[in-house]
């Protein structure tokens, strides 16, 4: 199978103020397609610095980073724009612009990737209904709870059919209910549309719903566990 | 993105802070629409100024006078600094010196007096030969009542029309067959001036001119020249006014050169062309310069703007770290910035470009509704009165003149911020809070 993802000693070390801060020291990592890694760590211990890069939102300091065969770190602001488009986002809170509907910011992505308006209209429906959220479409964000802001977003993030989904703490700024039912969407796009996914969280038990879990502790990767 | 998307997009948020929009957009409104009423009222104060001046000159002719010009001319006789004088019967010489020359004439003026009943009003006292001034303002010297006759008697008075009728109201101040007090002060000894006083016999009154310049005015008493010359007691005149075949800028040139010649460059000689153009530069610096003045506040309001997009780039920070983490370029970023400002600085021009034109309009009127009348008593050159209106002129050029500016100012001043926007990182953009 092939790895969409391969991080080999992946380092990122960021400048706070002066101070070089190592916050990620070596990481290696393969994610195939149809794979859902959960990234599970503390605060500070990386993973979101993994995903930042995975989503081709930052460079690597050093090593290598192949999405679907490409190193990233060879790419220009440009081809990284392109590549973004090619993968979906679902951040930890929501980050939906509050002036748009439902449906006009899930067309949103689509809009950036040059779709017609007519056709991405369409899709952006489909992608709510798939989501539950149908009925909702002509809300706004505030208009929405935390659970169904998240489904928008992941509505969104499954715009421009990505190659993969990368959540940054999906249920973290949700009640633990709604929690559930947005993981069971997660696993039923994984399992049955074959979605790969791969999600950051802190929670050991949010971990042990994704096929494989990876553990991180200061900047690298200190276990892995199949589900 | 489609360009058409990014404007709906930009268009959204300008249209979710309307009133901070609103404000932006009124300093663009103001700039423009100063911008489009001082031009619009200068071009329309010197289209009819020109207008006027055609009416009130003769292409076709040249003015001879001495000293400084036409300019200096105007203000009174000159030339008494070089000891030549200008004689009446210079007329003759002037008349051989070229076939292109049709006729010339003499004319003497003073500021004087005319007297009806017992009313007096100040006015400019003309001398002229009736039948050669006629044949050369054939359109302008022409009579409304009574008749111009060609060998008038030395009593013979040709009043126009203001000074027949200056109320516009029907209540005349004098009219055809009236005999008229005619008076002047001569203050050749300014130690013992002397009022010398004759009446005359109103012959006819002119229809109305309304324009100004060098030629018949609606203000202004003519009497016969040899007339002129025993009451002024002088052989001297003002002015020599020759015309010529054609207006062509050759015969003009030619015949100018000779008569300067003639004289041993004593004399000035002015064209109507040449006073023309010479107001049409004046009036192209004026138009810079009231531009200019209102320019600066169209750069204001692109501080304005500036001030309001860098506002806007801290606000929506984690909106662009959004956008780039969706897939979106940055020069997109950049175009979404841009087409913010193109919204705001279309709808101030075009907002600004009405309103200017509405206010250059109510000025105009204002200047109607106050009489800015243009005449009294011109003290000499039998530049005359005439009710002066202005018609503000929105030109071509000054509309799109207008409509770029607003934009590209709008445009110029957004661009720092627009690239600020578009080199944000995106991971840095969406943690910013």
């Amino acid at each position: 199978m092939t790895a969409i993802v391969e991080a080999v000693n992946l380092k990122k070390t960021y400048m706070l103020g002066k101070v070089p801060v190592e916050a990620l020291r070596g990481v290696n990592l393969k994610v195939e397609s149809g794979d859902f890694l959960a990234v599970l760590g503390p605060s500070g211990s990386g993973k979101s610095t993994l995903l930042n890069l995975i989503g081709a939102l930052d460079k690597p300091t050093e090593g290598k980073l192949l999405i679907e065969g490409v190193d990233v770190s060879t790419l220009n602001d440009n081809q990284l724009a392109d590549l973004r488009r090619r993968i979906g986002f679902v951040f930890q809170f929501f980050n939906l612009i509050p002036r748009f509907t439902a449906r006009e910011n899930v067309e949103l992505s689509m809009s950036i990737a040059d779709i017609g308006r007519a056709e991405r209209r369409k899709q952006a429906e489909d992608l709510l209904e798939t989501v539950g959220l149908k009925e909702r479409m002509n809300h706004k964000p505030a208009e929405l709870s935390g659970g169904e802001q998240q489904r928008v977003a992941i509505a969104r993030a499954l715009a421009n059919t990505p190659r993969f989904l990368l959540m940054d703490e999906p249920t973290g700024n949700i009640d633990s209910k709604t929690a559930n039912e947005i993981m069971g969407l997660i696993k039923r796009l994984n399992e049955e549309k074959g979605v790969t996914i791969i999600m950051v969280t802190h929670d050991q038990r949010l971990a042990t719903q994704a096929k494989r879990t990876v553990q991180m502790f200061d900047g690298v990767i200190t276990m892995e566990i199949v589900n | 993105m489609k360009p058409r998307d990014v404007f709906s997009y930009s268009f959204s948020a300008i249209k979710l802070r309307k009133l901070r929009a609103g404000l932006t957009t009124l300093g663009v409104v103001i700039g423009i629409a100063a911008i489009v009423a001082l031009l619009s009222i200068t071009q329309g104060l010197q289209d009819s100024i020109t207008r006027q001046l055609q009416t009130g000159f003769a292409t076709d002719t040249l003015i001879v006078s001495t000293g400084g010009g036409f300019g200096a001319g105007i203000g009174g006789r000159t030339g008494a600094d070089s000891g030549f004088r200008l004689l009446i019967n210079y007329t003759q010489m002037i008349n051989g010196l070229s076939p292109n020359i049709t006729t010339s004439i003499a004319i003497i003026q003073r500021a004087g007096f005319i007297k009806s009943g017992n009313m007096t009003r100040v006015t400019t006292i003309v001398g002229v030969d009736f039948a050669e001034y006629s044949d050369i303002y054939s359109s302008t010297f022409v009579n409304e009542t009574g008749n111009i006759p060609l060998i008038p008697t030395n009593e013979t008075v040709v009043v126009g029309k203001r000074i027949s009728d200056p109320w516009k109201n029907g209540t005349l101040f004098c009219s055809v067959d009236d005999d008229v007090e005619i008076k002047w002060t001569n203050a050749t000894n300014p130690f013992q001036p002397l009022n010398e006083t004759y009446t005359g016999h109103v012959a006819a009154v002119l229809k109305e001119i309304g324009g100004f310049g060098v030629g018949p005015s609606d203000s202004t008493v003519y009497i016969p020249i040899s007339k002129a010359e025993s009451f002024f007691g002088t052989d001297e005149c003002d002015m020599i006014i020759v015309k010529l075949k054609n207006d062509d800028k050759a015969t003009i040139d030619s015949v100018s050169e000779a008569i300067k010649e003639a004289f041993s460059k004593q004399v000035s000689v002015t064209s109507a062309t040449a006073v023309l153009n010479i107001l049409s530069s004046v009036f192209s610096v004026i138009e810079l310069f009231l531009g200019g003045i209102a320019a600066i506040s169209l750069l204001v309001a692109g501080i304005g703007i500036m001030n309001i997009m860098i506002v806007s780039l801290m606000e929506r920070t984690r909106e662009i770290g959004i956008l780039k983490a969706l897939g979106m370029k940055s020069q997109t970023v950049l175009l979404v910035f841009l087409s913010e400002s193109v919204i705001i600085g279309l709808m101030g021009a075009a907002i600004g470009i009405a309103s200017g034109w509405v206010l250059a309009n109510v000025v105009a009127i204002v200047f109607r509704g106050g009489g800015m009348f243009m005449g009294g008593n011109q003290a000499a050159a039998g530049a005359g009165a005439g009710g002066m209106t202005i018609t503000p002129v929105l030109t071509p050029t000054v509309f799109l003149g207008a409509l770029v500016f607003g934009i590209g100012v709008s445009v110029i001043f957004a661009l720092y911020p627009a690239w600020r926007a578009s080199k944000l990182k995106p991971v840095e953009a969406l943690r910013y809070e």
